[in-house]
C-alpha cells in the first residue's frame, strides 16, 4: 500500500511531502497509528513542525519520535525523502 | 489558554467552544468546562491584580525573585548533534563558565541571545523571558538539516537547514529574537496560537525580532530593510519574511513558489484552524500587523524601539490584552498607549492611527 507522510507548519508555512510504497496489514495501521499518535499538548509549539500520515483517505496526525524500531527505516527514508509542495 | 496542568480541557479548546461545552447535556463535560472557564476566569483577574499591584505589594506576595534589578543574563547553549532529543546533548557554553566555542551555530545563538536579552532589559527593564531572570536555553543542530526555528515553552531549537533552500536557522539575529519573544508572549498575554490571536502572537515576534535586529546593527527606519531571516534563506534575493511590503520576501522561489503573506486586512486569509492550516494561518496573516508596524515606525522616524516599539510593548505587557484578541483590539490598545504616552493630539497617536488605517484595519 501507498503511505505518505506530511510535513507541515514551521517558521514559514510550508509543506513537503514524500511517499512509499509498504508491506502493511490493516491490523499493523491500525497497530501503528496507535503507537505513534501524539500526546496532548498544552498548547501549540510555536513555529513548530507537525506531520501527518495518509493512508488511502485517511490523514492522521503522527508523533516521528514514537516509531517503533521495526518501522524506523521507514520512516526515516519518508522523512529525508520529503520535497517541498508550492 | 492557561499552562502547567493536566487537563487538556484547559488549553486547547477555543472560548466558543467551551461556550458549547459549558451547555453539554453530559454533566461530566459540562462540569470540566465550567471548571476550565472559572479558572480562565480566575487567571485573568490575577493577572490584572498583579499588573496593577506596587512593588511593595509584589514583595509582600512574594512575586519579586531576588535577581529582579540585577543586570544578569543565564544562558545555556547545547548541542543535539543533529538527533531529535534533549537528553542526550553536550553542553557547549554556559555564562557561568564562559568556554571558548568553535561551534558557528553556537556562537549566533549566543549573540542573538544575549542581544535579545540586552534589548528587553536596557529599553524596558525585562528580566528575561519571564522578566524573573529565567535561564535562557538554546539547542543548536537539532535533527538532520531541519529547515526551522521553534519555541516549545522552555527552550529555543534551531536546525542546520537543509543546505539548499535554507541555511542554519541560527544565521540571523531577528530569527533567535523572534524565538526569544514567544516565551515573553507567553510570560504575558499568553495568545492562543490560532486565527487572528495567533497572527498577532507571530507578529508580536516578527516586530521584536526585527527590533532586536535594528538594534544591534545600529539602523533606523529608513536604513533597516525591515527582512526576516535574509541569511537563514538562500540566495541573494530571499528572506522569510518582509515587514515593510509582506508577500514580497521572497517571489518565484523555486522550491517554495511566492511569500504568501498579505499586507492588508481586505486579503486576510481564512485557513482552517489545525495543523495543516497553520492553526487558522497564523504565519500569513501576521503580516497585516506587521505591516502596520511597520508604517507606524517608518512615520515616526528614527530608531523603530524608540517610540513605535515602546508603545507594542506596552500593549504586549498590558493587562487587559486578551488571549483570544483580534487585530481591532491591538489597534485599540496601540492607540491608548501612545495618547497616553505622547497626547492625544501628538504626531505619534496620528502614526499608530495610519499605520492602521494602511493596513485596512
Amino acid at each position: 500500500m501507498k503511505i505518505k507522510l506530511i510535513r507541515t507548519g514551521g517558521f514559514i508555512p510550508i509543506t513537503k511531502e514524500a511517499e512509499a510504497d509498504v508491506n502493511l496489514s490493516d491490523k499493523q495501521v491500525k497497530q501503528l497509528l496507535e503507537i505513534i499518535q501524539p500526546d496532548r499538548i498544552a498548547s501549540p509549539i510555536k513555529d513548530g513542525h507537525y506531520y501527518l500520515l495518509d493512508i488511502g483517505t485517511k490523514s492522521t496526525l503522527v508523533d516521528l519520535e514514537k516509531v517503533p524500531d521495526e518501522y524506523k527505516s521507514i520512516f526515516n527514508k519518508l522523512k529525508s525523502d520529503l520535497k517541498f509542495i508550492k | 489558554m492557561c499552562r502547567n496542568h493536566l487537563n487538556p480541557i484547559h488549553c486547547i479548546i477555543p472560548p466558543y467552544m467551551l461556550t458549547r461545552l459549558m451547555e453539554s447535556g453530559n454533566k461530566k463535560i459540562a462540569d470540566l468546562a465550567i471548571n476550565s472557564n472559572f479558572r480562565s476566569f480566575r487567571f485573568r483577574n490575577d493577572r490584572i491584580f498583579f499588573q496593577q499591584s506596587s512593588l511593595h505589594e509584589k514583595t509582600i506576595l512574594g512575586l519579586i525573585s531576588k535577581d529582579t534589578g540585577k543586570d544578569i543574563m543565564h544562558m545555556e547553549v547545547y548541542d543535539c548533534r543533529q538527533k531529535t532529543d534533549f537528553i542526550n546533548v553536550t553542553l557547549l557554553w554556559d555564562t557561568k563558565t564562559n568556554q571558548k566555542l568553535t561551534s558557528v551555530a553556537g556562537k549566533n545563538v549566543i549573540k542573538g541571545g544575549k542581544a535579545s536579552w540586552d534589548f528587553y532589559w536596557q529599553l524596558f527593564g525585562r528580566n528575561s523571558i519571564d522578566n524573573k531572570g529565567l535561564l535562557i536555553k538554546q539547542y543548536v543542530h537539532f535533527d538532520k538539516g531541519m529547515d526551522n526555528a521553534y519555541w516549545d515553552g522552555r527552550r529555543m531549537v534551531y536546525g542546520d537547514g537543509d543546505g539548499t533552500v535554507f541555511t542554519s536557522f541560527t544565521s540571523d539575529i531577528d530569527v533567535i529574537g523572534h524565538e526569544l519573544t514567544h516565551g515573553v508572549t507567553e510570560n504575558e498575554a499568553n495568545l492562543d496560537y490560532e486565527n487572528q490571536a495567533g497572527a498577532l502572537n507571530e507578529s508580536f515576534s516578527d516586530i521584536f525580532g526585527i527590533m532586536i535586529k535594528q538594534r544591534f546593527n545600529n539602523q533606523d527606519v529608513k536604513k533597516s530593510n525591515w527582512l526576516i531571516g535574509e541569511k537563514v534563506m538562500i540566495g541573494p534575493k530571499y528572506a522569510l519574511r518582509s515587514l515593510k511590503a509582506p508577500g514580497t520576501a521572497y517571489i518565484n522561489h523555486p522550491e517554495l513558489g511566492s511569500d504568501p503573506q498579505p499586507a492588508t486586512m481586505d486579503k486576510y486569509q481564512n485557513q482552517p484552524d489545525t495543523e495543516s492550516g497553520d492553526f487558522g494561518g497564523v504565519h500569513i496573516n501576521s503580516g497585516i500587523p506587521n505591516f502596520a508596524f511597520y508604517v507606524t515606525a517608518f512615520n515616526m522616524g528614527g530608531y523603530a524601539w524608540e517610540k513605535a516599539g515602546r508603545i507594542w510593548y506596552a500593549v504586549l505587557t498590558d493587562a487587559s490584552l486578551a488571549q483570544d484578541a483580534k487585530f481591532i483590539d491591538v489597534k485599540n490598545l496601540t492607540i491608548v498607549h501612545a495618547e497616553k504616552t505622547y497626547g492625544i493630539n501628538s504626531l505619534e497617536v496620528k502614526a499608530v492611527k495610519q499605520g492602521w488605517s494602511e493596513a485596512k484595519v
